[in-house]
């Protein structure tokens, strides 16, 4: 299978578990589907990876340059708007992945550990609850039409209510 | 509930005791035995015995299903040939960092060959859309500014009066004719 991303930088949980032990002798189902998988999909695969023609095509990651933001446009420049805009999309697009990549390295951990896992998986859960807390103060109920103004708009509130607590704790 | 099965046996009971139809004089009439007679076993040289099943009728069923199977296979089977023999034999592209220097094609960003296919053939590369959707911003941009301006012209024109705009053309004066207004009372 051709490879997809760099391991070390995102590594996947250890594929080898820990020792099961079975309580119920009903077969695994999850094993049986597996089986029937490799044997039906993945070998004749293997062996037909054989036969693909010689020259192999690459394809790549795009690189995008960083514009200048919202905050940073003129007033009435709506070309960038846009281009900040389309920026702040993309950077959207990144958090959902980095979210989800902590939610399977916590749900993989889980199923490793078993019934122990909120001892265990202490890192992990911290890591996620960090990582959860964060996107959904900054993106969380922007909507499905949430745009980068919305978004700004959602910051300046987080602002002035963190002024608004900060003068009533001091005072 | 008890009282019609009671009807119910009652009635069997005379049907089985109808003198009009009393097909045995033996003994066992008031009792519910039948009296054995002869079995022979039948053996048939064909499939049984050929019965003539009244059912409704499942033309327009299997008419309908068989015309779905077909309409259905008829692009399916090549269409799912063809994605067979595509992913056998050219297989996924294989992900790697750009070369120092070189700028990847818009295609070249996909890993699957049809995907890849499809990007080249028929869609514009995503930063010409890009540049595109970014001249139009720009044309309404200086459209709007364009709007804009010319009602604040026309606002400074009205107001001051000594521009171009808002000139109402009268006529010459030297074509008024001045002799009636000499004798006023005539």
């Amino acid at each position: 299978m051709p490879k997809d991303h760099d391991k070390d930088v995102y590594p996947e949980p250890p594929s080898r578990t820990p020792v099961e032990d079975r309580q119920s002798s009903l077969p695994n189902p999850a094993l049986i589907l597996s089986k029937l998988f490799y044997y039906s999909v993945d070998l004749p695969v293997t062996t037909f990876r054989g036969i693909q023609s010689g020259k192999k095509s690459h394809y790549y990651h795009q690189k995008f340059r960083r514009v200048p933001e919202l905050t940073q446009c003129q007033e009435g420049d709506y070309v960038c708007y846009y281009e900040a805009e389309m920026q702040w999309r993309r950077d959207y697009k990144v958090d959902q992945e980095i979210v989800k990549v902590i939610q399977e390295r916590l749900r993989a951990c889980q199923q490793r550990e078993g019934p122990s896992y909120s001892q265990n998986c202490y890192k992990e859960l911290q890591q996620f609850e960090q990582v959860s807390k964060a996107f959904q103060s900054r993106y969380g109920d922007l909507g499905a039409y949430a745009s980068a103004r919305k978004c700004l708009m959602k910051q300046k509130e987080r602002m002035m209510a963190e002024q608004h607590a900060f003068a009533t704790s001091s005072t | 509930m008890v009282g019609m099965s009671l009807l119910r046996t009652a009635a069997a009971f005379t049907a089985r005791l109808n003198p009009l139809k009393r097909t045995c004089q033996s003994s066992n009439l008031l009792s519910r035995t039948v009296a054995r007679s002869e079995q022979v076993v039948v053996r048939y040289g064909s499939h049984g015995k050929r019965m003539f099943i009244i059912k409704p009728t499942d033309f327009y069923d299997r008419r309908f299903l068989h015309l779905l199977k077909y309409y259905i296979l008829l692009a399916g089977i090549p269409v799912a040939a063809l994605v067979t023999f595509v992913n056998i034999f050219i297989g996924e592209s294989e992900l790697a960092e750009i070369p120092e220097g070189y700028e990847p094609e818009h295609w070249e960003y996909y890993k699957h060959p049809i995907t890849r296919w499809i990007a080249r053939t028929f869609y514009d590369s995503p930063v010409k859309d890009y540049e595109k959707m970014m001249a139009l911003i720009q044309m309404e941009a200086e459209k709007a500014e364009m709007r804009q301006l010319q009602l604040e012209v026309r606002r400074h024109m009205r107001e001051k009066g000594d521009g171009p705009w808002f000139q109402i053309q009268t006529l010459d004066k030297n074509l008024i004719d001045h002799s009636p207004k000499s004798s006023p009372d005539n």
